[in-house]
């Protein structure tokens, strides 16, 4: 399980170097201070919107504006806490506080594909990706505050966490209503694309669960 | 000072919101048909995911034939072969290709 973790988490890590590179940058250019902008990196734990809040900060935006986009860009982990529950029942209670911390969108991804996994199995791949990605993460960030983007942008290794989402969803689909899920759910994000701080993937998601269930209720089970 | 409280902010607003289902329903029965319905979320909050994340500056999905081409190819690789590394070989192998060219 431990080294089921570590090679479904590599392409990850490797695809968030350049991200995290970047979230250095912002952070030396926002002007709020190295090591201050850096504990983004373990306290929040999120990189679109650790991104989005120092950017914002230092275009001297209004402090209260910076931190509602920041917490709109992560409303979508409600649903992840929500998606996983079911599995985390069957944990115990220390896990259940700590696992949710390390809850990434790479995280969940990866982790989805096990929630039917036996309980020890789950943890323990949870745990082990999880602890990858917060070394990883936290280096890299400091890394970016010190040297800047040093990987070329024209390689976009960043492409990885599209594709490997993507894979994912195919990867999860078993019947049906869960490709209607799929579908429904990237063309409403695609109508919403709009919406201020990619927020129309909330309402994807949304519009995306609701079809599925409608699909299953069709189905006749 | 500021700046380090609106991260503290966002941090405990990322946490409660990572963990408010798994805490909340921790010791309750969920119906069978709310745990149905959970099936749903990770085939559609990720694929609308995939979309967002193509989002550009200026706030339209900019999409090339790459892409296109390689999340294709990422798609087909996780439902022929089920492994992550397929997946990622597949389609960045299709995306720099058609980079070339495109």
């Amino acid at each position: 399980m431990r080294r089921r973790a570590f090679i479904d988490a590599m392409p990850l890590i490797v695809s968030a170097i350049p991200f995290a590179l970047v979230v250095g940058l912002a952070i030396t250019e926002s002007g709020i201070g190295s090591l201050i902008g850096w504990t983004g990196a373990p306290l929040i734990f999120a990189g679109a919107a650790h991104l989005t809040l120092v950017t914002l900060l230092g275009t001297g935006t209004a402090v209260v504006a910076a931190v509602s986009a920041a917490l709109v860009i992560n409303a979508r982990h409600m649903m992840y806490s929500a998606a996983l529950a079911p599995t985390f029942q069957k944990q115990p209670r220390w896990f259940r506080w700590l696992g949710p911390y390390a809850l990434l969108d790479q995280m969940f991804a990866i982790v989805i594909l096990r929630k039917d996994d036996e309980p020890d199995d789950f943890r323990s791949y949870y745990l082990t990706a999880a602890a990858i990605f917060f070394i990883f993460w936290n280096i890299m960030v400091a890394l970016g505050l010190l040297v800047g983007p040093v990987v070329p942008e024209t390689w976009q290794l960043g492409f990885v966490v599209p594709v490997m989402f993507v894979g994912i969803v195919v990867m999860s689909i078993d019947r049906y209503p869960k490709a209607v899920a799929a579908v429904v759910g990237a063309a409403t994000s695609y109508l919403f694309a709009g919406l201020p701080n990619r927020s129309g993937l909330l309402v994807g998601a949304l519009v995306g669960i609701i079809a599925g269930v409608l699909a299953d209720r069709g189905s006749g089970r | 000072m500021t700046a380090f409280l609106a991260i503290l902010v966002v941090g405990v607003g990322t946490y409660l919101s990572r963990s408010i289902f798994i805490l909340a329903l921790a010791d309750r029965t969920i119906p069978e048909r709310v745990v149905r319905a959970l099936e749903f979320v990770g085939p559609a909050v990720l694929s609308a995911l995939v979309v967002a994340l193509m989002i550009d500056d200026s706030g339209t999905v900019a999409i090339g034939v790459p892409e296109a081409a390689a999340l294709v190819a990422g798609g087909l690789a996780g439902w022929k072969w089920r492994n992550l590394i397929y997946v990622v070989a597949a389609g960045m192998t299709v995306f720099w290709v058609m980079r070339v060219w495109f």
